[in-house]
């Protein structure tokens, strides 16, 4: 587009070729824009005011001295987060989580690898297993929670009443702070790998078949087979799970709430922040600095998985 | 993907920055200025019409859910004008007392009455969440004087009542009394904790029970049961504001307490509900709620034997704390809805409907006036907690007023009594939590 500038009227007049202004559209363009904000804006209206909304909100509530139910608090800008890096409980709620969250993301995804593999073999009742195999991921926390915890129960469970037939005493699973923390992580992994081994049978039921022939032609045995070509295969797989499962774990709580309710040994950074406004506490403001923390922490881990453990993926 | 933050960029994320920052603080509490940390103390309600209907929030303590609905019944024939919804807003006080702080949080959706426990009631007071009922008492003539001393004033602060009593209980000694038949002792409970140390061997080896003694399950109401060893031995969670949990008396109680189980071997820690496991025959005693009695005496296969909480060897009486739960009236609700709770309220706790609701669930009544011949006559049981009345104490103010105390203690109980750890370092680490926790979240909502 061209516009035409007039200097001094000493000077003659000049045409200059103007740089092309941002924001004009061509009529389709602009039409295509439209139709973009009909289908994108009623999801992001959604997203923003029940996502995005909440998170700020939270972000601005981590900054006050607030009890929840009262009608007023104290601003207090990050003494929250100071508090919390500087309590006593800090060190235990971060292990906690550190050791929940690496336990069960590799407990379902090891277990949940060997079951897919099991359920890949070309045997009688594989259906049957796969639908047994994911039944557990899809039952509700609670439920699951209640029925672990009849089993686990030192007085009367199914467990104490199995050991005491082999002469042994049942552990206090529920009042031991370590062995509470052992139960949850047990039903917490049986609870998922049914997820871990449905996702890693569609990837190996995916894997080129011409390759493993050639392989078992070379001498390549199941083994070798399996960790040369199987695993560098699976490894786009390998890692949607190691995102979906951490993200998941970290975000873990209705089973620690109906097994652990005071949360003694289990406490992870979100059942913390449960416990702290929710639970008897009622320190809003304090329990919305703890779940700003775990924003971070998850943030930080999928920034770093999408920048370093990508690169390791192989993509066919 | 690269991105170049130019100038308009830069404004646009500036002014999303800042909008999104005024969005957030447009909910949620003032920071304006100081708010004040309770109700107005006194509500005129002259002229003011009861509203049509309200929310009855209860967690039907006892498994009241079908008493609690006849009593409504009732109060519709004779007020047909005020309908009340009875709504299950939890499983336990716990849960409802969440719901019911969302609710303050969110500001809506309040209850005109709800159920509020011995250690939830006073931080209700503390935020203004509920009001004074001295007003409404005088006003709708609630015949004060007639209802359990000791129950009502576990709910008086500043010269206030702010609730009445309701589910009302006290912890009861369980006893299994075919294994104390069988191990030849006497069909009562012991007087005092050293007593049953002697029993406890016998019963061992006659009863064939896992346990002589279980200690309720800490994850419950650990620092409610536990105040009977502790007074028992000269000790306490707390005297008055003072966190003396770390005291000499204190000390020797738990010690006594972790030796039972990992010295003498004759105890154990209930996991889920101490009331359960005795009646499943895992012990032979135990101490629960009288909440539990009607329960207990219908699952156990046995015959069961109830009586006082023991003493200690400073103290042989007034060894029973007061608990259970009352009703309030919340703050943010209309005056009309505030005066139909009051009626339904005043209603709720008449003798004969509390009466009703102590044969129904083991609770004790509230008023003294309360016909219990014909409830007698069918759990006589009932008549031991009744008669424990006498000689119970209002709890510790660092169980009862400070919040997570309760949680504070149960962890400290677990970490003596399930870990074996050191009873002198944990109860003076309770203590400055105690502190902590008194200094930061009560000490500067308390009126001088």
């Amino acid at each position: 587009m061209t516009r035409q500038l007039t200097g001094s009227p000493a000077a003659p007049a000049q045409t200059v070729q103007a740089p092309p202004r941002r924001g004009r559209w061509s009529g389709r363009t602009r039409r295509d824009f439209f139709v973009f904000l009909a289908l994108a804006l009623p999801n992001l209206a959604l997203i923003a005011v029940f996502t995005y909304l909440p998170l700020i909100n939270n972000m601005y509530y981590s900054t006050l001295d607030w009890t929840l139910g009262s009608a007023s608090a104290t601003v207090v800008g990050f003494d929250n987060y100071i508090n919390f890096f500087t309590s006593s409980d800090a060190p235990q709620v971060l292990g906690t989580t550190l050791v929940f969250t690496v336990v069960t993301v590799g407990g379902s995804m090891v277990l949940g690898l060997l079951v897919a593999l099991a359920l890949n073999a070309k045997v009688r009742g594989t259906t049957f297993a796969r639908s047994a195999v994911f039944a557990p991921y899809v039952l509700s926390g609670v439920g699951v929670g209640l029925v672990w915890l009849f089993i686990f129960d030192p007085g009367y469970g199914v467990l104490s009443w199995l050991l005491r037939g082999i002469g042994q005493q049942s552990p206090q699973w529920i009042n031991d702070p370590q062995l509470s923390l052992v139960m949850v992580i047990i039903v917490y992994v049986w609870k998922n790998l049914g997820y871990c081994a449905v996702v890693y049978l569609a990837g190996l039921q995916s894997l080129p078949k011409d390759v493993m022939e050639a392989a078992s032609l070379d001498g390549a045995n199941g083994f070798r087979r399996f960790m040369s070509i199987s695993v560098p295969l699976l490894s786009p797989t390998t890692f949607f799970l190691l995102i979906t499962t951490m993200i998941s774990s970290l975000q873990a709580f209705d089973l620690i709430r109906i097994m652990t309710p005071l949360g003694n040994g289990t406490s992870t950074l979100i059942y913390e922040a449960y416990l702290q406004a929710f639970g008897a506490y009622n320190r809003a403001g304090y329990s919305a600095a703890i779940s700003v923390v775990l924003f971070v922490i998850l943030l930080i881990i999928t920034v770093l998985q999408l920048r370093f453990v990508e690169r390791k993926v192989h993509y066919s | 993907m690269a991105m170049n933050l130019d100038r308009r960029n830069f404004l646009g994320l500036a002014g999303l920055g800042v909008g999104a920052a005024a969005l957030a603080a447009c909910g949620g509490p003032s920071t304006g200025g100081s708010v004040a940390s309770s109700a107005p103390s006194d509500i005129d309600f002259t002229g003011v019409k009861a509203a049509g209907s309200f929310d009855f929030w209860t967690s039907h303590p006892g498994q009241s859910q079908t008493v609690e609905q006849s009593i409504i019944d009732k109060f519709q024939a004779k007020f047909p004008d005020i309908k009340v919804n009875l709504v299950t807003a939890g499983a336990n006080y716990e849960e409802i007392a969440q719901k019911f702080q969302t609710s303050q949080a969110a500001k809506s959706a309040l209850p005109g009455l709800v159920v509020l426990s011995d250690v939830w009631w006073f931080r209700y007071y503390t935020n203004g969440n509920i009001i004074p009922l001295d007003g409404l008492i005088k006003q709708l003539d609630f015949k004060i004087d007639d209802f359990q001393k000791s129950l009502v004033a576990d709910y008086q602060y500043a010269n206030k009542q702010w609730a009445l009593p309701y589910g009302r209980s006290t912890p009861l000694f369980y006893y299994n009394k075919d294994h104390f038949k069988a191990a030849g002792l006497p069909d009562r409970a012991p007087k005092t904790w050293q007593e049953f140390a002697e029993w406890a061997p016998k019963l061992q080896a006659s009863s064939g029970a896992k346990y002589a003694y279980i200690y309720p399950a800490l994850a419950g109401y650990a620092g409610w049961t536990l105040q009977n060893n502790l007074w028992g031995w000269g000790g306490s969670w707390s005297n008055g504001w003072t966190f003396n949990c770390d005291s000499t008396e204190s000390v020797t109680a738990l010690q006594w307490a972790q030796d039972s189980i990992y010295k003498d071997k004759w105890a154990g820690v209930s996991s889920k509900n101490a009331a359960d496991d005795f009646a499943a025959g895992i012990t032979s005693t135990t101490i629960s709620s009288t909440g539990d009695l009607l329960g207990v005496l219908k699952s156990a296969k046995f015959n069961v034997g109830v009586g006082f909480m023991p003493g200690g060897p400073k103290a042989e009486t007034n060894v029973c704390p007061t608990g259970g739960a009352g009703l309030g009236i919340p703050s943010g609700v209309s005056k009309e809805v505030q005066l139909a709770a009051a009626t339904f309220l005043k209603f709720m706790t008449e003798p004969e409907n509390t009466a009703a609701f102590s044969a129904a669930t083991g609770y004790m009544p509230t008023r003294v006036s309360a016909d219990m011949t014909a409830v007698l006559a069918k759990t006589p049981q009932i008549k031991t907690a009744m008669d424990q009345l006498a000689v119970t104490k209002v709890q510790d103010n660092a169980r009862v007023f400070l919040p997570g105390a309760d949680q504070e203690m149960a962890k400290a109980a677990a970490k003596i009594l399930t870990q074996q750890g050191d009873v002198k370092a944990t109860m003076t680490d309770l203590k400055a939590t105690l502190d902590g926790i008194y200094t930061k979240d009560v000490k500067p909502k308390l009126k001088s």
